[in-house]
């Protein structure tokens, strides 16, 4: 039994009228990778600067390690690394240059930190382009350069505010696969608002919106919490779609009936539907049909009754 | 302690000395013409003021105004740029040091600025100027020279925490800064202040630096009160700096 890494209770932050953290419980376990998921808005960065000593919040508490962040902000700030919503990176300096200053704000000597951030330039793909200035950088390779100076004092925790925000799809990957490298070695916090990325990287997943916890567990638990509906789509041929479709709407154990040309998705109150379904359909010409896979998305507006707004 | 402030002080002068050629003719340029256009070519028409040739009459108060405008200037945007364009001070926060730590290493940049190009002027309008003045003048000089430096980078650093936009900035730069700076007796000696006025024009810090750092570099004559005043008023700017800074940081 591990303690946890990081655990907020009741942590609650008003900025004037606006409560952008409403009593906000939660708990980390030591070395998973744990995603926070929220549409814009929804108090990510809020809850990260807090938890990273930035700012203080309005009442609640929040440990690191054990440690309280109103009392102990220093020990904290000597054990995490954060990657930050905007980039942080100084454009003065070349890229090593950024990785060395950051080494000497966590008082490393010289003879510590070089060959440190040799291997950190070379795991993140950089070490060909270390002496440039970063904002010659594409836009993923700022985003390593961002998660290797988070990394120069081997943190125990590591946050990352919306790490691939922005990024195209090739980089986004590319940044997914350095953070799975990293899996086991450090607890990892991560915010994000793409569902994919939630999916692909993390252990536990919460989902937030305006300040608030909505859900927590592992991506198949917070599927498992859908209602037992099931959604099926048929394919019909050419032409049949719609005289289909105004059938199966008319049936009592369908809901939610779309239509999209000759494709047709159904909702179906639970599998038992299914043979009801099979028979109407019975001499129907049907191209195809397939069980749709639940997604965070589905979990997601059916959580909070919207999509995620990006 | 201050493990913070020597990595940024340090990262500071590194830019600098990137740099420091294209700042130095960039910084130089400004007093330069204004030593050219009215201590050379005005000089006839305006003879001498409180005793002294008008190029010599001017001299000391361009190169104070070079160091404090620069030191000023460097705190100012250095801290606007780091704070909401770059955000480098949210990148040094997430560190161990403290945020004293930091706004103390900005301070000793901008003065650094200040003392470095002010020395720079001075070397160029002694090399152009038959003046010279003994080494004990240009101590008592530094006198002046050094708290000055630091007062106005404080102010800068007051300035770019609590402004956020860069037209304001400017704006202050413009009805505060450079006013108090000609206002404090670096064209034009205080006497030719209305009487009732010059009581007021005393009390500013900045007659204090410029009426002083004439003084002594001119005459030898070294004030106690007036660098009292300067190194006092440059104490309680360091300390409102930090405080503000501080202030700033926690919101
Ligand atoms: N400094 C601030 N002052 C006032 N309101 C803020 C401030 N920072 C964030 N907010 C507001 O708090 C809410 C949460 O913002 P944020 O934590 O940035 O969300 P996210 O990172 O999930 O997009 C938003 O409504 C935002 O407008
Ligand atoms: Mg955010």
């Amino acid at each position: 039994m591990t303690l946890p890494s990081i655990v907020t209770r009741s942590l609650t932050k008003s900025y004037g009228a606006l409560t952008a953290l409403d009593s906000f419980d939660l708990s980390v376990e030591q070395g998973t990778i744990f995603g926070l998921l929220g549409p814009n808005g929804a108090g990510k960065t809020t809850l990260i600067r807090i938890l990273t000593t930035l700012m203080n919040q309005s009442s609640g508490s929040v440990t690191i390690e054990g440690l309280d962040t109103l009392s102990s902000g220093r020990a904290i700030r000597c054990m995490i690394g954060v990657v930050s919503q905007e980039n942080s990176l100084d454009r003065y300096l070349t890229a090593r240059e950024n990785l060395e200053l950051h080494a000497r704000l966590h008082g490393m000597e010289k003879r510590q930190y070089k060959g440190r951030i040799d291997d950190l330039l070379e795991l993140m793909g950089l070490a060909g382009r270390q002496t440039d200035f970063p904002d010659t950088f594409s836009g993923g390779m700022q985003r390593r350069l961002v998660i290797a100076r988070a990394l120069v004092h081997q943190p125990r925790v590591l946050f990352l505010d919306e790490p691939t925000t922005g990024l195209d799809p090739q980089s986004r990957r590319a940044v997914w696969e350095y953070v799975r490298s990293l899996a086991g070695s450090m607890t990892i916090f991560l915010t994000t608002h793409y569902l994919e990325e939630a999916e692909q990287l993390c252990d536990r997943i919460a989902i937030m919106d305006h300040g608030r916890l909505i859900a927590s567990g592992s991506t198949q638990e917070l599927k498992d919490r859908l209602s037992g509906a099931t959604v099926y789509e048929i394919e019909f041929a050419e032409g049949e779609g719609e005289r289909y479709a105004v059938l199966l709407g008319a049936m009592s154990c369908s809901r939610n009936i779309s239509r999209l040309g000759n494709k047709v998705t159904v909702t179906l109150e639970h599998w038992e539907c299914v043979s009801e379904i099979v028979t109407a359909l019975h001499g129907a010409a049907i191209r195809r049909i397939s069980l749709k896979e639940r997604t965070l998305e589905d979990v997601f507006i059916s959580l909070t009754g919207e999509k995620v707004r990006e | 302690m201050l493990t913070g402030t020597v990595a940024i002080w340090l990262r500071d002068m590194l830019i600098l000395r990137r740099s420091i050629y294209s700042e130095l003719v960039a910084v130089v340029a400004y007093p330069l013409t204004i030593y050219l256009a009215f201590g050379i070519g005005m000089q006839g028409y305006i003879g001498l003021v409180d005793g002294a040739p008008y190029s010599l009459f001017i001299a000391p108060g361009l190169i104070t105004m070079t160091a404090v405008n620069a030191a000023y200037n460097e705190s100012v945007w250095s801290l606007w740029f780091h704070r909401r364009v770059q955000f480098t001070i949210e990148s040094y926060r997430v560190t161990p040091i403290s945020v004293s730590e930091i706004v103390i290493a900005k301070i000793l940049t901008g003065f650094t600025h200040g003392i470095i190009k002010g020395c720079a002027v001075g070397l160029v309008i002694f090399a152009i100027t038959p003046f010279r003045f003994p080494l004990e003048h240009l101590l008592q000089y530094l006198l002046f020279l050094i708290p000055g430096s630091a007062l106005f980078s404080c102010a800068g650093i007051i300035s770019g925490t609590v402004m956020d936009k860069p037209e304001t900035i400017g704006k202050v730069e413009a009805v505060l800064v450079m006013p108090l700076i000609f206002m404090s007796g670096l064209f034009f000696p205080l006497s030719s202040y209305p009487p009732s006025v010059i009581p007021w024009v005393r009390a500013l810090p900045t007659t204090a630096l410029f009426e002083g750092a004439r003084r002594a570099l001119v005459t030898g004559e070294l004030a106690a009160f007036p660098v009292l005043q300067v190194s006092l008023s440059a104490l309680v700017a360091f300390v409102a700096a930090v405080f503000i800074f501080r202030r700033k940081m926690a919101e």
